[in-house]
């Protein structure tokens, strides 16, 4: 519908680009006691550039404190980088916020819907705060709900239903409006391993629709499943980037985390 | 269109939920049950009078007087100046300070021939002295300003209280009366508008529509619209509650009542509490913006709704406060309403307060769409 049909000649293969992306934020003293430190500011991305293609799924590995969320945030335009820039599908996420949000999905355990509601309600809700044509939300509705199997649950109140569900219906909404970049911040953490499966198969089957795809993770075993590049991000800068097979070299990729951490905190794990 | 969806979802959780519209409607019964309980208690009830009131000069109004009076269920005995009992309008004045009379109605020579356009070229006037001591007295001069004051016919008009101190209780209710609306419209406002958005950002719903390409302005206005519609629904219980306890406050009929306020008089008081709404409702919102959880908001607006009631307070009992006032949110409305209450309202004071009530809402709308685009305030641990 949109996105999928937009000539690439304006962007190109990269649907994400990230430019030197830099972001600070000062610390409260509370802050400064739970991040253990007496510096007034902490810097949670330092200078990060990497670039996500089309069609591909990009993995963000990191550990707690890396920076993945603040990245992703600064790329769905939910915080501005301090410095630099970066691109999703040709559009500016400094200069043009409102093009860069209708060119994304961003899915986070963060992100919920109203109890109060039904999923068919907020879909059409959504649907309206992306600028949608009823008729063409209709004909979307259709598709997405049958697809994974949202249609016998369509009106009932979100509060009742399951925790799978539940997953599901977060997921479709997020992509009402035909994004053609997905950006999800650690897609499994904190579910049940029902869900999380919902949530895997979810992500190949948006692979499978031609969606770019673009997640953080922790776990490696996520990335190893899913990911075609990896992007391995340590204190808030790159440490490696590539397609998998080129940043494992052979090694499984917990061998190379860990070989990349000692290397960069000179310490042993 | 995102902005009426945005309003709709806001209107849907509202009427799914029949208990937040019982907290609406509650307001204006407390209001009617406290002032009939009030005003009985102080004035004993309806009381039948039998009024003895002082005429000067002569007009067919009077007899106008006469039949409400009598419409009232109430007497009236006209005594024509110079009588035996009063020589001179002095005289009479006397009488009506120390209660013997009830009122004095002084018009002008040809009166009813100069506001007919039959008579000389000097302006017709028309006075009314009584006493606010005296119940009777209070309850005529209502009943006979409502009347003279829509007369229509162009005249002067002067109406004039003798009484010596103003009567304590009843310029309590008058001055209280006011306090009362802002305090339930503020807790009308704050039942809905309170967790709105700190409530919102706490389940982590608000995040949901702000990743989304609507406008951050059209979100706070999707959220003070239709809250202060709903608030108004709080505000117009409470208005009515007033307009149905101010016949037992004044001592007399709803008919005198709704005349001796004047329509007017009741449109002013409608258009203030209406313009009072959205910007206590867009207040809140800003306080609730600001919160990162419901409790958090809830400590800041009992902060919120103290200054209100500093502010309602300092115009009940601070008498003769400036034209500044009309500056000042909620104090202007306050003070405002008391005018209209007791009678001495200024048009221009009442809308300049309006006006600038919608000014102030305008702002804060805006403050709350750039609240929604602060990260640290959206984001901030
Ligand atoms: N709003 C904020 N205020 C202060 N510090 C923050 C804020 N958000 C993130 N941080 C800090 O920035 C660093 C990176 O955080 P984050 O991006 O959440 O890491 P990750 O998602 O990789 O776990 C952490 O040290 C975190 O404490
Ligand atoms: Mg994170």
């Amino acid at each position: 519908m949109l996105s999928t049909e937009t000539p690439f000649s304006d962007f190109g293969e990269e649907v994400v680009r990230a430019e030197n992306l830099r972001k600070t934020f000062t610390l409260s003293r509370k802050q400064q006691r739970l991040e253990r430190t007496d510096l007034p500011r902490k810097v949670a991305v330092d200078g990060l550039s990497f670039t996500a293609q089309r069609g591909e799924i990009y993995g963000l590995l990191g550990p707690n404190g890396a920076g993945k969320t603040t990245t992703l945030r600064m790329l769905s335009t939910l915080i501005r980088p301090d410095s630099g820039d970066a691109f999703v599908c040709g559009h500016s996420v400094v200069r043009e916020p409102q093009k860069v949000r209708d060119a994304i999905g961003f899915m986070t355990s963060d992100l919920k819907l109203e109890n109060f509601f039904t999923p068919s309600y907020l879909f059409d809700f959504f649907g309206a705060m992306h600028g949608l044509e009823k008729s063409a939300l209709a004909a979307r509705k259709r598709e997405l709900f049958g697809r994974f199997g949202i249609d016998r649950f369509a009106e009932v109140k979100v509060r009742d239903l399951s925790t799978g569900m539940l997953q599901k219906v977060s997921l479709v909404v997020s992509i009402v409006h035909d994004p053609a970049v997905v950006i999800f911040d650690e897609p499994t953490n904190g579910l049940d391993v029902l869900t999380a499966k919902v949530v895997t198969d979810f992500l190949a089957e948006l692979k499978a629709m031609g969606k770019s795809i673009l997640l953080s993770t922790h776990i490696f075993s996520l990335v190893e499943k899913l990911c075609d590049r990896v992007g391995i991000i340590i204190d808030g800068k790159m440490a490696a980037d590539g397609t998998l097979a080129e940043v494992c070299a052979g090694d499984s990729l917990e061998d190379t985390f860990f070989a990349i951490y000692r290397g960069i905190k000179g310490v042993t794990v | 269109m995102k902005l009426l969806a945005l309003m709709k979802k806001e209107f849907a959780r509202f009427f799914g939920d029949p208990r937040l519209l019982i907290t609406m409607i509650l307001p204006g019964v407390l209001i009617y049950l406290i002032y009939s309980l009030m005003g009985n208690a102080i004035f004993g009830g309806e009381e039948r009078y039998a009024f003895r009131v002082y005429v000067s000069g002569e007009s067919a109004v009077v007899d106008v007087i006469d039949g409400a009076v009598t419409q009232n269920g109430w007497t009236a005995e006209f005594v024509y100046l110079p009588a035996e009992g009063a020589q001179t309008a002095e005289e009479a004045l006397e009488q009506v300070q120390s209660g013997q009379a009830d009122a004095l109605l002084v018009f002008s020579e040809g009166f009813d021939e100069a506001i007919a356009g039959t008579g000389g070229d000097s302006v017709p006037t028309a006075g009314l002295t009584y006493n606010s001591e005296s119940d009777g007295s209070a309850a005529f001069a209502a009943l006979a300003g409502g009347i003279l004051e829509n007369y229509g016919r162009p005249f002067a008009f002067t109406v004039s209280d003798s009484a010596e101190s103003v009567d304590f209780a009843r310029s309590m209710m008058a001055g209280l009366l006011p306090f009362l609306i802002v305090i339930f419209v503020f807790s009308a406002c704050m039942s809905v508008t309170l967790e709105s958005v700190a409530g919102e950002k706490e389940r982590g719903t608000l995040a949901t529509v702000l990743v989304t390409s609507a406008r951050r302005t059209d979100i706070a206005l999707g959220k003070v619209l239709p809250l202060s519609c709903v608030s108004l629904i709080g505000a117009a219980s409470s208005f009515l509650g007033v307009i149905l306890s101010l016949p037992t406050l004044m001592g007399i009929s709803v008919d005198a009542a709704v005349a001796g306020v004047g329509a007017l008089g009741y449109v002013m008081l409608f258009l203030l509490i209406v313009s009072v709404v959205p910007l206590i409702v867009s207040a809140i919102a800003v306080v609730s913006t600001l919160s990162h959880t419901v409790k958090e908001a809830s400590g800041y607006t009992s902060v919120l709704m103290i200054l209100m009631m500093v502010l309602s307070i300092l115009a009940a009992f601070v008498s003769g406060i400036g034209d500044w006032a009309v500056a000042i949110p909620v104090l202007n409305a306050v003070v405002s309403m008391q005018s209209v209450l007791t009678g001495a309202m200024g048009v221009w004071q009442c809308l300049v307060s309006v006006g600038l009530n919608l000014v102030y809402t305008a702002l804060l709308v805006f403050a709350i769409a750039r609240l929604l685009s602060s990260e640290r305030v959206m984001f901030g641990k």
